[in-house]
């Protein structure tokens, strides 16, 4: 139950929020709004990157799984650190050279043609908006927790909240307002594992370095083969340049802060990993053997704290689906401004500026709509991934890498990847038992990958070259 | 190997706050920046106002 002192924390929390917030100053160009006038230092792409992969999953769902499997998720959590890595090598220094690029679709419709970014443009508005639904869907789970509100206002609270400031201050308020959500949870949950390694773990590093062998081993004898390879495919390529971190990657200061943005979040995932397994490790010589995955956070720090801890922990979890929440409308609202509005009318840039405000509330609306209707947040994650890696990233990774990609390619693979991969998502609910999620991404982008190749044979023979 | 394992966690943990610590500090900067930058455009401005006058 909540307690006057953890009112009185959330309450801490709110306000400086806001005060942070409002000195993000609103924007007041379409540039502003978009890419934050390219002007990000290492610092704040760091921070706001970091602060938008870690979402629920991440944290909740890392621990849960360190409870139960030990340190075998760190070695499936690498391919996302090894991706973040190779994007900022290769991708996003890149994608930050390109001139008057403001999405992943300007991009893919400068290296192909207009058509092309009509279609990345759809894509990348519906991926962002089921996104955000995930997301919406874990901040009404925790205000839920917490206060006992129903889901559907829980939900109202946390969407309408990050809407507001997301909508006033386009992509300078979304990084600064990041920047602050990640300090708060970078500085609290490695505190809290400190705190229970120090304190409250009987037998120190001896019981640790045992519960974890144990935990790690059974979770390879229950994980089969399939899964993990499954799993390691859609951590290293579900997320891959989806839209927020592509604006971020666009919105640095150079190339080379563009470049080491990335990097830096990719080593500083890899030691994300340890902290929330480990404090899942430690967990089970203090929770009882049976504890549901997504609770041992909050049992953990539940059992071990009363009123205020608790509502610290309360102030990092919403941090932590706020940060990845508003990276989400604004890059949907940009996405749905310049690469689906623009192509069909000149707008002037107060006018851009509106529809992208306007577009923000409209995504905001209709993820809060959907969030209960989404069924976890794994398979939520799961399905954006699937769609997200099939449809776009052959497109926009080959476009960036060869010198003259032909649009048939482009049109080709996203219409099949998006298709199959949808196709593939009906399939893995239909026929739950026999098919495992994480796997289904492999063969999408496989069919995408050949349709790409399909495409560009075909329009090699249609230009005659 | 118990010792090593705890080691690398607790620098894992530690290296997180200080990744933490340095974000809080850029955007301590950012935001004051602005506030500066701010003030210094409404000063500029004013100046120029009295001079027209």
């Amino acid at each position: 139950m909540p307690t006057v002192l953890s009112f009185f924390v959330i309450a801490a929390y709110v306000v400086v929020l806001t005060f942070v917030a409002v000195r993000a100053r609103a924007a007041r160009r379409f540039s502003d709004f978009s890419l934050a006038g390219r002007a990000l230092p290492l610092a704040l792409v760091f921070g706001s990157l970091a602060a938008t992969y870690v979402g629920p999953g991440f944290s909740i769902g890392f621990v849960g799984r360190g409870f139960k499997s030990g340190f075998l998720f760190l070695g499936i959590g690498l391919a996302y650190s090894v991706q973040n890595i190779l994007v900022g090598l290769l991708i996003a220094p890149r994608l930050r050279a390109l001139k008057d690029c403001h999405t992943l679709g300007d991009a893919i419709g400068q290296k192909y043609d207009r058509n092309c970014q009509i279609v990345a443009g759809i894509i990348s508005v519906s991926v962002c908006t089921f996104f955000a639904a995930v997301m919406a869907h874990a901040g009404g789970v925790v205000i839920n927790d917490i206060f006992g509100l129903p889901n559907w206002s829980s939900v109202i609270v946390v969407v309408g909240i990050t809407a507001l400031y997301t909508t006033f201050g386009g992509l300078r308020a979304s990084v600064i307002t990041d920047a602050f959500q990640f300090t708060t949870f970078a500085v609290l949950l490695p505190l809290t594992l400190l705190w229970v390694l120090i304190f409250h773990l009987d037998g120190g590093a001896a019981t640790f370095a045992r519960q974890a062998a144990t935990a790690t081993a059974g979770g390879l004898d229950s994980t089969p083969f399939i899964e993990i390879v499954g799993l390691v495919a859609a951590f290293l390529l579900g997320e891959t340049l989806i839209p927020p971190y592509a604006n971020r990657a666009l919105a640095s200061k150079t190339t080379r802060i563009s470049r080491n943005g990335f990097m830096l979040a990719g080593v500083f995932s890899i030691v994300w990993f340890v902290v929330m397994i480990s404090l899942g490790v430690a967990a089970r010589s203090i929770l009882p053997a049976g504890t549901d995955e997504d609770r041992v956070l909050l049992n953990l720090v539940g059992s071990l704290t009363h009123g205020g801890g608790y509502a610290l922990l309360l102030v990092v979890l919403v941090s932590v689906v706020m940060s990845s929440l508003d990276s989400l409308l604004n890059a949907g609202a940009v996405a749905f401004t310049e690469d689906i509005v623009k192509p069909f009318a000149k707008l002037p840039d107060e006018k851009a500026l509106n529809v992208g405000r306007g577009a923000t509330i409209i995504i905001a609306a209709i993820a809060a709509a959907v969030a209960p209707a989404v069924p976890s947040v794994i398979v939520g994650l799961l399905i954006c991934y699937t769609i997200w890696a099939s449809a776009i990233l052959p497109s926009l990774i080959i476009g960036l890498l060869v010198k003259r990609p032909r649009p048939l390619a482009g049109i080709l693979s996203m219409g099949v990847g998006t298709f199959v991969a949808m196709s593939a998502i009906v399939f893995l609910f239909i026929f739950r038992s026999i098919i495992k999620a994480p796997a289904i991404i492999i063969p999408a982008l496989g069919v995408a990958l050949l349709a790409y190749a399909l495409g560009h044979w075909l329009g090699r023979s249609k230009s005659g070259v | 190997m118990g010792i090593v394992i705890f080691a690398i966690v607790v620098v894992a943990a530690l290296f997180a706050v200080c990744s933490g610590v340095w974000v809080a500090t850029a955007l301590v900067r950012a935001i004051s920046r602005h506030r500066t930058t701010k003030a210094a455009c409404r000063q500029q401005s004013g100046k120029t106002n009295n001079q027209d006058t």
